[in-house]
């Protein structure tokens, strides 16, 4: 539906998007939207002065995940931003971003507003002095909490030792991080199965250096700065899981036939 | 011209098929409930037309097909009709996870009226678990409706089994042939299906029309009451034109379904061969247990909306299970219910082959693939720190 109604500036900017890339260094970050519902955008910008002496963006790059309107719209705010004095930057409202593309189909209006939001991000982080970002390199789930269901599904689909990794052919699994160990597993499981996942609080890719290296080029499946929450089924097995996303504070829940908790105190 | 890879969604009408619906707009416009010559001529017509689509599926009488407007109402004659019918030898059905949209919502609206509706869950495949379905049945099952195939993923479903079990414990087995109905064939005396929906436009016929197979001794209450046609299971005057074409439709398909689903399984699997070498790409669905037309596809890292614009400018015209490209902003049941996480099905990317699909269309999206996702991912945060110079390098 939508993908006909973009106008010919929506489609100018998705082909030739303008300030694609990072910033090193950058004055102020920001991030927003969710991969989850399909937008994830960052905003880097460096900060100069005028001749008048007020504070201006001197430099402003972008990365998006996204649909069409959401590069576009990525795209057109930094070229809007790009000059402007901070605080005529933090007035850029959704609607003046849609309107500079001379609009947006309605269902889209949601991400030009992580645009201007990104924007206002990187100001705020600017502006507040912050750290851009906080690293958290190691894992922190090593005190696993109380999972809800682990009881009722062990040896239903719940995993408290290293199974039998035959058992587990084929089979989604998630292994809940709870240290080296469990991240090793998981490197091994990827030859039974297609379909490792591992959850961890980390934001980097967990382990020591081998092991990240290691995860970074298998196909597990990292899901950073969460945690496992309940596991959920029917007739005494295993079907799904809750998991709970500290970044975007928010629940989801994702089909798995196993689940691994190595070190589990309850 | 644009290369059209999205045959699942729509297909055109065979010219063959067109030809001969024409009269019946016209010339041959008579009603099968008149008794005068333009009705008995129309009569013929129809017996004519069913005895066709019957053979399609080989059944074994014309007597067993009801003609519908489509797929939709097939499966909600099919699944309301025979849920109505039986309730008072129970109130459970059972269907899958990853059945068609409209069968989610019958399912939803079966609730509402007090049955109670299981879900089976698939595998990582799409394959549902049938150790589950069989643990799924009680006294009060009395209708399991699966479809033969996923028309997202085009995982086939062991259908036999199904069958078997359904028969076993006395149940009904509806299914919904549509994903599969233009490149494997249907036999109902092999496979012994209760009730079956079928879709005219999935075979290269007209839209507006399609048919529900029901077995010898099985009846649905009507959901659409008038004069009492196709033997008082749906009123309403014949679409002749529609069932015309419709029957000729079948009737070429069932000469040619061998051969065509062949040659696509040739160009299919070229086409999942060669994407596959763009790193951090995956198949999902099965990689045998499959329909012959249809590849699915993910990308790390990128948003399907964004490949299927990108590929549009290059004259190529798919579909994808992105969230951004539907009208609720949910990305597709059926990827997250295999179990991928979100953002991995808002990358996928459907490309259904058809009659009219040649090899030049396939190396044509071969040839534009790659680019794109490299574009697509240089563009994105997600893609990693070490990919990202790669693909920088690759794009200068």
């Amino acid at each position: 539906m939508s993908v006909h109604k973009y106008t010919d500036k929506v489609m100018d900017h998705f082909r030739n998007p303008r300030n694609v890339g990072s910033i090193d260094n950058p004055d102020g970050y920001g991030k927003v939207g969710n991969p989850v519902c399909g937008d994830l955008m960052e905003i880097f910008i460096k900060v100069g002065k005028n001749d008048k002496g007020e504070e201006v963006i001197d430099d402003i790059k972008f990365r998006t995940f996204g649909c069409g309107s959401a590069v576009s719209t990525s795209s057109m705010v930094t070229e809007m931003a790009k000059g402007m004095t901070l605080d005529d930057a933090y007035n850029i409202t959704r609607s003046d971003v849609a309107d500079e593309l001379d609009g947006l189909p309605p269902i889209k209006m949601h991400c030009s507003n992580l645009a201007a939001d990104a924007l206002k991000a990187a100001i705020n982080n600017y502006r507040e002095g912050s750290e851009p970002e906080i690293e958290i390199t190691t894992s922190c789930q090593l005190e696993v909490r109380v999972i809800l269901g682990v009881d009722e599904f062990k040896g239903k689909g719940v995993y408290l030792e290293v199974p039998d990794l035959e058992e587990l052919r084929e089979k989604r699994t998630l292994i809940v991080d709870t240290g080296d160990d469990s991240l090793e597993l998981a490197l091994k499981l990827t030859e039974y199965t297609g379909r490792v996942i591992v959850v961890t609080s980390a934001k980097e890719t967990p382990g020591t250096v081998e092991i990240a290296k290691n995860l970074k080029k298998s196909d597990v499946k990292i899901l950073h700065q969460s945690e496992l929450q309940e596991i959920k089924g029917e007739l005494n097995e295993v079907e799904k899981v809750v998991i709970h996303d500290f970044d975007e504070d928010e629940n989801y829940e994702l089909f798995v036939d196993a689940v691994i908790i190595l070190d589990y105190r309850g | 011209m644009s290369i059209y890879l999205d045959y699942q969604a729509a297909k055109p009408v065979d010219p063959r098929v067109f030809e001969v619906m024409k009269p019946y707009f016209t010339k041959e416009f008579g009603n099968p409930s008149s008794l005068h010559n333009y009705g008995y001529n129309a009569t013929n017509a129809l017996e004519e037309a069913r005895l066709k689509i019957s053979k399609f599926i080989n059944a074994p009488s014309p007597d067993n097909i009801i003609f519908t407007s489509g797929a939709t109402e097939s499966n909600n004659l099919g699944i309301i009709g025979a849920a109505l019918r039986n309730q008072r030898q129970g109130n459970h059905i059972i269907i899958s996870e990853i059945e068609h949209i409209s069968i989610l919502n019958i399912g939803k609206y079966l609730e509402r009226q007090g049955f109670i509706v299981s879900r089976v869950p698939v595998d990582r495949f799409g394959i549902i678990n049938i150790n589950k379905l069989e643990r799924l049945i009680n006294e009060k099952t009395i209708l399991i409706s699966i479809s033969t195939a996923s028309n997202e993923i085009g995982t086939l479903q062991p259908v036999e089994a199904i069958a078997d079990l359904a028969q076993k414990n006395n149940i009904w087995f509806h299914s919904d042939a549509v994903a599969s109905e233009s490149t494997i064939p249907i036999d109902v005396q092999k496979v012994p299906f209760d009730l079956l929906t079928l879709s005219s436009n999935d075979i290269y016929g007209p839209r507006g029309i399609g048919a529900l197979y029901l077995k010898k001794g099985v009846r649905v209450n009507p959901i659409i009451i008038g004069g009492g046609q196709e033997k008082g299971m749906r009123s309403g005057s014949e679409n002749m034109p529609g069932i015309i074409g419709f029957a000729k439709a079948a009737e070429i398909m069932k000469a040619e379904i061998i051969d065509e689903a062949a040659r696509l399984k040739i160009l299919r699997d070229k086409l999942i061969r060669e994407v596959l070498k763009i790193p951090k790409s995956f198949l999902n669905g099965h990689p045998e247990k499959r329909t012959p037309h249809n590849a699915n596809f993910r990308f790390d890292y990128i948003e399907g909306e964004s490949l299927l614009l990108s590929l549009k400018d290059e004259k190529v015209e798919v579909a994808t299970g992105s969230a951004c490209s539907s009208k609720t902003l949910e990305p597709s049941h059926t990827l997250i219910s295999c179990g991928l996480l979100h953002e991995e099905a808002h990358g996928s990317l459907l490309l259904t082959l058809g009659r009219f699909t040649e090899e030049k269309d396939i190396d044509k999206i071969i040839e534009v693939l790659p680019s794109i996702v490299r574009r697509l991912r240089i563009l994105s945060p997600l893609t990693p720190s070490d990919l990202l110079k790669k693909l920088q390098e690759e794009e200068n």
